[in-house]
């Protein structure tokens, strides 16, 4: 019964967990941040959303010098996939963000 | 030759249109939220030998969960199981005392105890808030904001989406990507989530992924802290978890004194 994951998820404190919650509010600020480049500067179709992976990659990169001091493992439960990951409600903002500025500047006179 | 086509949109329209969508989406999103909040009755009220039933299935839970790795050294350990596993077998904990053997006790059914008909209403009723704002907001957006181009996304979408996305502008030749206000709503609909979890934490109700993953389930279950069980058998099967663990048991502080010198390389 006693398998190597149980004995990890037994070692967790559950407080430090949860204020990881700041990188979620990171996440969500630079994939606004993109958004509104993404829509100022008119990219379109593929171009923005590889303005969104370059966003998400760079982002994570700085999480992951200086939050995790290089090694995600020990901060942060699900390791380098969870760090990277924007999750869905991010991917969304950013459309809905890219789509606004790019409205107000490139269709709107 | 470029035959990209360019309309020419009033930019009234996006003054009138396009930010006053988004702000009343914000704001009734904020809304749900602090409504859920007032609606919800604050818990009832149990007698302290109703928590204590409760309490003590949760002490043995905690203790057991950590057990392969416990903290907790052996005397402190092996104490607390036992005394856990005989209070279970006496039924000392029990809120009506420990039960008299002839009389089979039978779990208040849920429909005509009083107590769980408040837990279902309440979440019947966060449910109803959930989704009435929804459905009032689409129904403005279809009356108000009806039969006019919005805004043009910036990337492609299949021909499949234009009777959605382009309600109300009868145009078969026209571009997917040039949509209508009902589009814009979905947009901010998805993409507002990011924007609640900053202002109002974590655990807010005006999240809309949230309502769609958990309608099936949600209210019936979470209200309600389990009063319908029968304390009895829960107890008698938490003995035999205690058992178990008990069986796994090992303190993350064994041999302790050996492994650190042997980490600082003082020992062989």
């Amino acid at each position: 019964m006693a398998s190597t994951k149980d004995d990890a998820a037994q070692l967790i404190y559950t407080p430090n967990v949860q204020h990881n919650g700041v990188l979620n509010s990171a996440k969500f600020l630079s994939s606004c941040f993109a958004g509104a480049v993404a829509g100022v500067l008119g990219l379109e179709n593929w171009l923005g959303f590889g303005l969104f992976v370059m966003s998400i990659l760079l982002s994570s990169a700085f999480m992951y010098a200086i939050n995790c001091k290089g090694r995600p493992a020990k901060y942060i439960t699900g390791g380098v996939w969870e760090l990277v990951n924007p999750g869905q409600d991010n991917m969304f903002t950013f459309v809905l963000v890219w789509t606004l500025f790019y409205g107000i500047v490139h269709v709107y006179d | 030759m470029d035959t990209k086509v360019s309309l020419y949109l009033d930019p009234q329209i996006r003054d009138w249109v396009l930010f006053p969508i988004t702000l009343v989406m914000i704001l009734v999103g904020i809304l749900r939220h602090y409504i859920v909040i007032l609606l919800q009755s604050p818990p009832k009220k149990m007698t302290r030998a109703a928590i204590r039933e409760q309490r003590a299935l949760l002490r043995s839970q905690i203790l057991r969960e950590s057990s392969g790795n416990s903290p907790v050294p052996p005397a402190f350990y092996q104490s607390i199981s036992q005394h856990l596993s005989q209070s279970f077998e006496s039924g000392s904990y029990l809120k009506d005392g420990p039960p008299k053997s002839d009389a089979p006790t039978a779990p208040p059914n849920p429909m005509s105890d009083p107590a769980a008909m408040d837990g279902m209403m309440a979440g019947m009723k966060t449910q109803a808030v959930m989704m009435v704002p929804q459905m009032v907001l689409m129904g403005w957006i279809n009356f108000f904001f009806q039969g006019f181009v919005l805004i043009k996304l910036p990337f492609p979408l299949t021909l499949g989406f234009k009777s959605m996305l382009q309600r109300g502008i009868e145009t078969p030749d026209m571009d997917v990507r040039w949509v209508s206000s009902l589009s814009w709503y979905f947009l901010n609909f998805f993409g507002l989530n990011g924007l609640y979890a900053l202002i109002l934490g974590n655990d807010n109700s005006a999240d809309s992924s949230r309502d769609m993953a958990m309608s099936p389930y949600a209210g019936v279950g979470l209200q309600q802290p389990a009063q319908a069980q029968d304390y009895n058998k829960l107890f008698k099967a938490e003995k035999d978890n205690l058992e178990l663990a008990e069986g796994l048991y090992s303190w993350t502080g064994k041999d302790i004194e050996t492994r650190l010198l042997k980490k600082y390389g003082k020992l062989p």
